[in-house]
């Protein structure tokens, strides 16, 4: 078989694979290496999709002797089979790094006779390239739950992150769709491993070679199964206070294999997706922890507005906040205000006592901010009273003008559009059938 | 009133002696600008700055000792940024920095400040996005080649990224907007401008190797999820001539 065809089989069984970053290591370069990490990650393309291509995301190979009903290499598919060699790879990697396509190399594999011998191919993957080619670029590599610790430990030296997909966010829902995992198979390398990290962080030699300096990271799958936003929001929470992962990936589930098992999506639920992340990025950078978003009563997040704004309107009492005096972590809590904006905010208001004009000078976005905030006591502009219906009435009505601009590009007249009457923000709320189909990817 | 237009010769240095007039002769002029970007108009009073390597020296020297290393980064950093009121706005800054010393960096509210951080950002976002995009063509054996079409001078960021990561291969980056090039190698590197340059020749080996790169793009995205506005969003067209997975 030829190589790029090889390439083709694997990158595809590979995409699905949100994981993307290469941030997080610093690795320098070594005498007559080539390569070396940069801590904020680069990416290097972006496919037809908008995602990122940051790393040569391939599979070492795409024949699984699992059967998970998700899976697009499941045992029992039939899909074009191929497995590259070790050098194969190493050598992909390197030409491809030169030419500066790639940061570093995503290896993961579908689970080839056992999770042991699949796990020492990788490995020798990596050492070709770490020890034979002096490559000190990115390299992220998949554990394979149910492998020996032993090489985990070999592994980990090598690598900069390493992860395992939990993908399914019960136990109940991996019994039903990925019957040869088991939970504990799972968690249990995950645990070792942060384990490890923790040590490696307190170790103080800096001729010993760092464990996962980038962390370890996990992806769930959304949509396959029933659970909620809580539900899944909750597991991500603990993981990132409990295992002190780096990065919870969300990925939409799209419907390759038929099963009766799995729900047939016509589309996959973006829009959900999207509400899971800024959710994620609320508990990482925003000091915001799950129970404040939602709770029992309110299970899943508010389709038409984002969980940030969608929290404050639930907590008017604690607005408006004074630009002037408020505290970093309460500036970081008003909708449309992030860690950047907040530290400008910090910092320019040591000089001068700062106005709403200046705001605009630093580069804050009052779009929904302006709601939310006092400067020198004084609100924006012409607003006066603060409700949570006038609130979501005007941000929604934004929305809806932003996203009708998006959608079309038809010319304004005046004899059109009577149904649109700009004095009733009502009649320009998404309508039902907008969001829920984008919330549940029509079922 | 006549506009006053200071008129240098476009070089770092030579923007440091307007800074080092001005602050003596405590005269602010309305224009800078280079010469070569100067259009003559008889309502200006226009006047030339020699460019005076004691008196940039000076500057220099005085930034890091009164103001603050940051200062410096923040006007060279603005200074290689396309910005068209880029000369005055730097100037101000520096010379209002000499007055309030450290601090400056703080008075996000001052128009002034303001521009010249933006300006900074706005070249290193470009520098930082063309270290991804960047591709390099192999064009004789360990000979690679790139060409980038920069808004922004960033050059010299992006070349020096790449020395540091690939230090064993030798390597132009050639900027077609400016028409220089940088020149790496495996020792040295220089900065020149682009005279009588032919682009070679690819090799047959970086065919096969664009030829897999370009169906591994293909292949990544997922067809369900297709958003052309979003991944031009990331990678706005301007940069698309230069890169390998979009010709061929």
């Amino acid at each position: 078989m030829e190589i790029v065809d090889k390439l083709k089989i694997l990158a595809d069984s590979a995409k699905y694979d949100a994981s993307c970053s290469s941030s997080g290591s610093n690795r320098g370069n070594t005498k007559g290496g080539i390569g070396n990490g940069d801590v904020s990650g680069i990416c290097h393309s972006w496919g037809a999709d908008g995602r990122c291509i940051s790393l040569l995301k391939i599979l070492m190979s795409n024949c699984c002797v699992y059967d998970c009903k998700y899976c697009i290499n499941r045992c029992t598919n039939t899909v074009p089979r191929a497995t590259f060699t070790p050098r194969e790879i190493a050598d992909l990697t390197i030409q491809f790094y030169k030419r500066n396509y790639i940061e570093g190399l995503f290896l993961s594999s579908a689970v080839i006779k056992n999770p042991d011998y699949t796990m020492e191919k990788l490995y020798e993957t990596i050492l070709i390239l770490r020890k034979e080619y002096k490559f000190n670029g990115y390299i992220h590599v998949k554990t394979i739950p149910g492998c020996s610790q032993e090489l985990i430990d070999k592994l980990g030296t090598l690598v900069d992150r390493t992860s395992i997909n939990i993908e399914l966010p019960s136990e109940a829902s991996l019994k039903l769709l990925a019957p040869e995992k088991e939970k504990a198979g799972i968690l249990s390398p995950m645990n070792y491993i942060a384990k490890n990290i923790s040590i490696s962080k307190q170790e103080k030699s800096i001729h010993k070679p760092k464990f996962v300096p980038a962390g370890q990271t996990t992806q769930l799958m959304v949509g396959a199964t029933p659970e909620t936003d809580l539900k899944i929001m909750k597991l991500s929470e603990s993981l990132y206070t409990k295992l002190k992962l780096k990065r919870v990936y969300y990925s939409a589930y799209v419907s390759i294999n038929e099963d009766s098992l799995l729900p047939a999506l016509k589309e996959p639920p973006l829009l959900r997706e999207n509400r899971l992340y800024q959710a994620d990025w609320l508990l990482r950078f925003y000091n915001f922890t799950m129970d404040e978003l939602l709770d029992e009563t309110h299970p899943n997040f508010n389709p038409l507005l984002d969980p940030k704004c969608d929290w404050a309107l639930r907590h008017l009492e604690q607005f408006p906040v004074e630009i002037n005096r408020a505290d970093y972590h309460t500036l970081l809590r008003v909708p449309g205000i992030g860690v950047t904006s907040a530290k400008r905010i910090i910092t320019a208001r040591r000089a001068f006592n700062l106005k709403f004009d200046d705001l605009k000078k630093l580069r804050v976005v009052l779009k929904r901010a302006r709601y939310f905030i006092t400067c020198n006591g004084k609100y924006f502009d012409q607003i006066q009273h603060f409700s949570e219906t006038f609130i979501s009435e005007n941000l929604l009505f934004l929305e809806r003008l932003s996203s009708e601009n998006q959608n079309s590009f038809e010319q304004i007249s005046l004899f059109t559009n009577f149904n649109k009457d700009l004095n009733n923000p009502h009649s320009l709320l998404p309508t039902k059938e907008d969001k829920v189909k984008a919330l549940t990817g029509s079922l | 009133m006549q506009n006053l237009v200071y008129i240098y010769d476009g070089s770092f240095e030579g923007l440091l002696t307007i800074v080092f007039d001005v602050y003596i002769e405590n005269v602010f002029p309305q224009v800078i600008v280079s010469e070569e970007k100067y259009i003559p108009n008889i309502l200006d009073t226009t006047k030339i700055i020699e460019t005076n390597f004691e008196k940039s020296k000076r500057i220099f020297n005085g930034i890091v000792k009164n103001i603050s290393y940051d200062a410096l980064y923040h006007s060279y950093y603005a200074f290689l940024s396309n910005d068209e009121n880029k000369e005055i706005n730097i100037v101000q800054y520096l010379v209002y920095g000499f007055h309030a010393g450290p601090k400056i960096n703080t008075m996000l509210s001052v128009n002034f400040v303001a521009n010249v951080h933006y300006m900074r950002k706005k070249m290193l976002h470009e520098a930082h996005r063309l270290k991804g995009l960047l591709r390099f063509q192999e064009v004789n054996k360990n000979l690679f080649y790139a060409s980038i079409h920069p808004d922004n001078n960033v050059i010299e960021t992006v070349g020096h990224h790449f020395i540091r990561r690939l230090p064993t291969q030798n390597f132009i980056i050639h900027d077609k907007n400016r028409n220089i090039l940088f020149l790496y190698n495996t020792k040295d590197y220089c900065i020149v401008p682009a005279e009588n340059f032919n682009i070679p020749q690819i090799t047959d080996e970086e065919k096969k190797y664009q030829k897999l790169w370009k169906s591994f793009f293909e292949t990544i995205a997922i067809k369900e999820r297709k958003n052309s506005k979003l991944q031009m969003q990331f990678m706005p067209k301007k940069y698309w001539q230069d890169l390998v997975e979009k010709n061929v």
